[in-house]
């Protein structure tokens, strides 16, 4: 692939609402995952890895800790001269200023970055999904196709179809048609929210739609319905792997577990695609003489006096002595003091569980515990 | 600390030859699963703000330099200053002791002369401590010394570590090899600029000494004194200091002194995944570093980066490196398994607590 070739816009300006106390003061890209990595480690690393160097971050929500843990984007090799990372949070012109309001409107509002950049192709992504993909081999297929638009879909279950944007595809990819959450619906791929346009369709596109008064500015509301209307090409890239969006409390957890056990859903070990994440630098983690671990994944600068059973401690997380953690995730700097319990709970990071305080439960029809970063858990706090 | 720059000199070697030194420079050697020595003598100059650091380096640099790159790990990819690696000269490894060969820093002498820093903090690579030199150049100046050498009250014998003599801190002269009680030199010493370059003209003719060696007889003249470091030192000269000073880190109270939130230790970043301790493995008393997975069983042990510890695999009062695999059903214990070995199903490495086995690096 080319250097311009194909440029990727990634949108991470969600607030991630429904993940609750983990966003309250960060974005949900920035939101720490597995141990040591940040959400946006898997958008970023797919673009390194596929050979995509030129990257638009678009930023919104509560951008601080997003925009320093990006940097430069050396972290993901992305610290290129005459391209890399560029940080496009909301800016002002001579006529005023505005938010990003829906997807396709965050884009239109960096149409000049596009065109700085002059590519063919621009690949659309979110900063909050997990999985591996080769975005050179999506590119591929929609040059094969002489496509417009290829959308990355993957199947899913046909009894959840209709939580899901879903798209109708012919044998050889070509949609007909796209449903937003059907409730009969006659296919079961679902949208990614993975996007490669041509650039000029993209910009000619973005630029009407900004002027249409009915539009959400919407990709998978308004972009997609509107060009599927014009009769363009639009085309499939289906998708097989692992993939999350975790958008929710219930599903960080249920992917944090995934992570974890003999065989892993989600293998972060392989070494051929790497993900990256930009690293601190923290001693080894150490295990006290009544340790006692099983099935965890442990960063470094961990230390663990006490039991911890299926769990994630990230980068300098404590467990301290008599302590048990069960079911749960440590975010970095969280503290489980002696003799407390934490059990199915996630907990943020820099938090803090005194002695002796019990977190979460067993029982599996309550939901997640979560304690919000920096928070201090005391005796009948919770 | 724009004022100062700084000088690890990495050109020597230990009189002890052991495998784990005869294949890397004593500056390279793994430590603590993730680090290698020279990161404590980086770390504290580039923590009290030096960002122009000089080190001179062995004929057999390979592992310094895939170390320490740009510097950029240290924050010493500077537009101005920043790393400078200099060339040792061939004498450097001959086993003479000498730690700040004067032949080595003369053939220098444009890093000394190109700078317009007041004084230059030099300091050897493989002492274990972690100091605030911010305190110790304020104290420099404060008492207008010459020199000012870094000490600490030998608690044990050591024929490798350099003795200080001093009356009411004021030095009188240095001997090989310390006895219990002894000043030990730290092999670190703030010394001003200018007055390094002069020596430089002094010593020209005994260039193959130390250069506390060629200043003997001048410690009327020269204006040298101590300053004494309280906290925890390993010097690092042979097997068993280097596997004491590993296992004393598996006490969370050494860990917490020589790795503070405030002054930390750096070291090349790899970026690997979280150890994974995996069902059933066992592990108490021990580090285990990022992109380790262990499966078997560990106990008062450390293991350094993608180590990977099969089921049914024991490892005892050990040190595993980088990239090695215990297979299952060995035992290890007592033993310092150097990088990228593969301990055989079933095998067993082992030494005694008073006399460590060491499995040399694999060349694999």
């Amino acid at each position: 692939m080319s250097k311009k070739e194909c440029i990727a816009m990634l949108l991470a300006g969600g607030q991630g609402s429904r993940l609750g106390a983990l966003t309250s003061n960060v974005a949900k890209p920035a939101v720490s995952f597995g141990g040591k990595f940040r959400i946006i480690d898997f958008a970023l690393s797919n673009c390194a890895n596929s050979g995509i160097t030129t990257v638009g971050v678009l930023t919104q929500y509560r951008p601080y800790l997003l925009h320093s843990y990006i940097g430069t984007g050396e972290a993901w090799n992305l610290d290129e001269r005459g391209g890399g990372v560029a940080i496009l949070p909301p800016f002002a012109t001579q006529t005023g200023g505005a938010w990003y309001e829906g997807t396709a409107d965050a884009v239109t509002q960096n149409l000049g970055y596009i065109e700085t950049n002059d590519p063919e192709y621009v690949l659309i992504l979110s900063g909050d999904q997990l999985y591996r993909m080769d975005y050179d081999d999506m590119l591929a297929t929609h040059k094969a196709n002489n496509a417009d638009l290829t959308i990355a879909v993957m199947p899913v279950p046909w009894e959840e179809a209709s939580r899901f944007g879903i798209l109708t595809a012919e044998e050889d990819g070509r949609i007909t048609k796209f449903t937003e959450k059907p409730k009969k619906p006659d296919s079961n791929l679902a949208s990614m929210g993975i996007y490669i346009f041509s650039a000029d369709l993209l910009v000619e596109t973005l630029r009407e739609d900004a002027n249409d008064k009915n539009s959400n500015h919407d990709f998978g509301g308004d972009i997609i319905p509107k060009l599927l209307e014009q009769g363009k090409r639009l085309y499939t890239y289906k998708f097989e792997g692992f993939w999350r969006d975790v958008g929710t409390i219930s599903s960080y957890h249920e992917t944090s577990m995934d992570l974890l056990g003999p065989n892993p859903a989600f293998d972060i070990f392989s070494t051929d695609f790497p993900i990256m994440s930009n690293a601190s630098t923290r001693p080894p983690a150490f295990v006290g003489k009544d340790g006692d671990i099983d099935d965890c994944l442990v960063a470094n600068g961990c230390q663990v006096f006490g039991k911890v059973k299926h769990s994630i401690l990230s980068t300098d997380a404590y467990v301290g002595a008599r302590a048990t953690v069960v079911d749960s995730v440590l975010l970095p700097g969280a503290v489980v003091k002696d003799g407390a319990t934490v059990v199915r709970a996630i907990l943020g990071e820099n938090s803090v569980v005194e002695e002796n305080v019990s977190v979460g439960s067993v029982d599996q029809t309550k939901d997640t515990a979560v304690i919000g970063n920096d928070v201090v858990v005391g005796k009948g706090e919770n | 600390m724009e004022k100062v720059i700084g000088l690890i000199t990495c050109n020597y070697s230990a009189k002890e030859s052991s495998p784990l030194s005869e294949s890397r420079p004593i500056a390279s050697l793994p430590y603590f699963g993730r680090y290698r020595l020279v990161d404590f003598a980086m770390s504290n100059l580039v923590n009290c703000g030096i960002r122009t650091v000089g080190m001179v380096m062995p004929y057999n640099y390979r592992s310094i330099i895939d170390h320490v790159g740009s510097g950029k790990d240290w924050d010493l990819d500077r537009k101005n200053g920043g790393l400078f690696i200099l060339p040792g000269s061939a004498f450097g490894t001959s086993r003479t002791g000498s730690r700040f060969l004067l032949r080595d820093l003369i053939h220098n002498k444009a890093y000394f002369t190109r700078s317009s820093a007041d004084a230059v903090i030099c300091s050897t690579a493989n002492f274990v401590y972690n100091v605030d030199l911010d305190r110790v150049y304020d104290a420099h100046k404060e008492s207008g010394a010459d020199i000012t050498v870094l000490t600490k009250t030998a608690s044990e014998k050591d024929s490798d570590v350099t003795a200080v003599d001093a009356i009411d801190g004021r030095v009188q002269g240095f001997r090989h090899g310390v006895n219990f009680g002894d000043s030990m030199f730290l092999d670190c010493f703030v010394i001003n600029r200018q007055l390094l370059l002069d020596m430089f003209d002094w010593y020209a003719p005994t260039d193959y000494l130390d250069i506390f060696e060629a200043m003997a007889g001048d410690f009327g003249r020269v204006d040298v004194r101590t300053y004494d470091f309280d906290g925890y030192v390993a010097p690092i000269f042979n097997k068993r200091a280097y596997f004491r000073a590993n296992m004393d880190l598996l006490d969370p109270r050494i860990s917490a002194e020589l790795f503070p939130a405030d002054r930390t230790v750096k070291t090349k970043t790899h970026d690997t995944p979280p150890a994974k301790f995996e069902v059933g493995s066992h592990v108490i008393n021990s580090a285990a570093s990022s992109g380790d997975r262990i499966y078997g069983s560990v106990c008062d042990s450390i293991l350094g980066r993608h180590v990977v510890i099969e089921a049914g695999a024991t490892v005892r009062n050990s040190i595993v490196m980088q990239g090695c695999v215990i297979k299952s059903g060995a035992r290890v214990e007592n033993a310092i398994v150097d990088r990228a070995n593969v301990v055989p199903a079933g095998t067993e490495l082992r030494g005694t607590p008073e006399d460590v086995l060491i499995k040399e690096k694999s060349h694999e």
